[in-house]
């Protein structure tokens, strides 16, 4: 009995196999979001897209349309809340200039608010809005539609069945017409559609849904694909954010690790600390300093961001603890100028605090600098305030994230955490990263006879021999004295 | 005053001003097809000899539909006297439409 069903499944799976292809799809052009739905949406079918208030579902679905309209795909925004005005309007926030593009015929912005005081009297249908944007279509030769809360012509019906029957004729219409579309739904508060309208998942090819929500008084706005038929997409959540020129979604670039492997040694700055890891560290890794507070963390940074802006190469040091001025001031104590390498413009030290932000604004600072100043080596201090932009998941994600970015483009990656206790062991994992890290180096103080001796480790160095020894040293001022 | 007072009226006092409907349709599908026939018989009630009525087929006339924001068929737009009124639906409701068309007064 049990070979027939195994054999008809292997068939089919081999059947599967043979005429895999995936779906024509249409990019959205907003940043980020093709990459989670693996080349946009899906060609000449319909995408919907749910969120309650404020939560940038109408931006999306009008930025959609505007890389539509400049890639030669015309496309028609239907409104049926908004005024026509106050969304011109409100694209000029953003630098968008939609008159242009109507006058151009690239894009038509339809007025399709309902009179408020239409009396009714028996039954209707939509077909003037189908008769209307049928015209409307042919005219300008669209191939791109967004349709900005139906719910709005719908709530006439009164009626859950007919307003159903009249979503179907839209469908219908839209497929017949072969428009890649975005239909906006209001959702709840919970992040679920209005029972009337769950249909609609099922209905559409396609379902993302977005929303903001606020964790320990951070904002965050958040983007997850629900489905998409015939098509594979990226199945977390993906923060984004609303910028000065529209949405930026911020996925995980690939689902595989993609890291370029280690490059050859570089100094840590430290001539001894050279020695104990058998040469220094490797280029494009991950490094994890971990220490108490005043152990030494900075200054070990500092000492390796000198000595790599003295070989000319470039390096980004993002601060959650101090201002640049003041890290600059304090660097003076143990001998370090770091003045003069940021004026060369080698050493770009960026301050931020990290509750001022969400967790997706900070990523988008953070992938913007790597992608503008291209530097060698990225520090980051200290992982341990991090957890300030929101909760220890995001200071994860945030984490994560930006190794990832330096991995991929072989960027050395300097992690500093702070630990609390004097058992710092057990607290090297810093926020569950250290498992991805390739060096630590832990930074101890103990009281012996009547002095706190700072003692430093080398606890693990993937794919490089290293001393197994607690080395003592000194914080002078002239760097660091290791023993 | 005198405005007021022709609006308590039961029925519209015959042989007073000319109504223009504008009636949108969707060729000859049910809901379009039951709205002309429901007008034609109101009129014919109500407003014997001083109506017109301009029929609209969007299928046929679109750009006349994109003009007025006619998204449901049938719309009934009442365009003299003023002011301008508009009854969506097939006009099953007689009561409601000769109420929305100020050709019956107030119920009360």
């Amino acid at each position: 009995m049990a070979t027939p069903t195994r054999r008809a499944q292997h068939k089919d799976a081999t059947g599967l196999r043979i005429r895999r292809k995936e779906i024509p799809k249409v990019p959205t052009g907003i940043a980020g979001l093709d990459e989670v739905l693996r080349g946009g949406l899906p060609a000449g079918r319909m995408t919907l897209l749910s969120g309650g208030a404020g939560s940038g579902k109408s931006l999306m679905g009008l930025q959609f349309l505007l890389h539509g309209a400049s890639a030669g795909e015309p496309g028609i925004l239907v409104l049926f809340e908004e005024r026509a005005a106050s969304v011109r309007q409100n694209a000029w926030s953003l630098g968008w200039d939609l008159a242009s593009l109507e006058r151009k015929n690239r894009l038509h912005l339809l007025d399709a608010r309902v009179n408020p005081e239409a009396v009714i009297s028996g039954d209707f249908s939509i077909k003037g809005l189908l008769a209307i944007l049928d015209r409307q279509a042919k005219a300008m030769r669209a191939r791109r539609i967004m349709i900005d809360a139906v719910d709005a012509l719908l709530y006439l019906y009164n009626d859950p069945k007919r307003e159903r029957q009249e979503l179907h004729t839209l469908h219908e219409w839209l497929l017949d017409r072969g428009l890649t579309a975005i239909m906006t739904v209001k959702s709840l508060p919970q992040g679920e559609a209005p029972s009337r309208y769950v249909f609609l998942d099922f209905m559409a090819d396609c379902v993302i849904h977005v929303d903001q929500r606020v964790t320990v008084q951070v904002t965050t706005r958040r983007l997850r694909v629900i489905k998409y038929r015939g098509s594979g997409y990226g199945r977390n959540e993906y923060p984004f954010l609303i910028g000065e020129n529209g949405i930026n979604v911020i996925p995980i670039t690939s689902n595989v690790l993609q890291h370029r492997p280690p490059g050859p040694k570089v100094s840590s700055g430290q001539v001894r600390l050279d020695d104990i890891l058998d040469g220094g560290y490797k280029r494009g890794t991950s490094i994890l300093i971990v220490g108490t507070a005043g152990a030494g963390k900075t200054t070990l940074a500092c000492l390796f961001s000198q000595a790599a802006c003295l070989r000319s190469e470039r390096v980004l040091y993002l601060n959650f603890e101090e201002s640049p001025e003041s890290m600059v001031s304090n660097m003076l104590s143990p001998g370090l100028a770091l003045q003069p390498l940021i004026k060369t413009g080698r050493l770009v030290v960026r301050s931020y605090l990290p509750e001022a932000l969400g967790v997706e604004e900070h990523l988008f600072h953070a992938l913007k600098a790597l992608d503008e100043f291209q530097p060698q080596h990225v520090v980051v201090d200290a992982i341990s305030a991090c957890k300030r932009m929101g909760s220890e998941h995001a200071a994860f994600e945030y984490l994560m994230r930006i190794l990832n970015a330096c991995k991929e483009r072989g960027i050395t990656c300097m992690y500093l955490n702070q630990a609390t206790g004097l058992d710092i062991v057990s607290e090297i994992s810093g926020i569950g990263v250290s498992s991805i890290i390739d060096t630590v180096v832990l930074l101890r103080q103990l009281p012996i006879g009547g002095v706190m001796k700072r003692q430093l480790i080398v606890m693990k160095s993937r794919g490089s021999k290293h001393s197994e020894q607690f080395h003592e040293f000194r914080i002078t001022d002239q760097g660091i004295d290791l023993v | 005053m005198k405005a007021r007072k022709r609006e308590r009226r039961r029925y519209a006092k015959p042989g007073g001003e000319t109504y223009v409907f504008q009636l949108f349709v969707v060729g000859n599908e049910s809901n379009s097809a039951q709205a002309r026939v429901n007008l034609a018989r109101l009129c014919e009630e109500h407003l014997k000899g001083r109506y017109q009525i301009e029929t609209v087929d969007v299928l046929k006339d679109a750009a006349t539909a994109h003009e007025n924001n006619v998204l449901v068929t049938p719309t009934l737009i009442l365009i003299k006297p003023f002011p301008k009124v508009t009854v969506f639906g097939n006009l099953s409701d007689t009561r409601q439409v000769l109420a929305a068309l100020r050709l019956i007064g107030d119920e009360r």
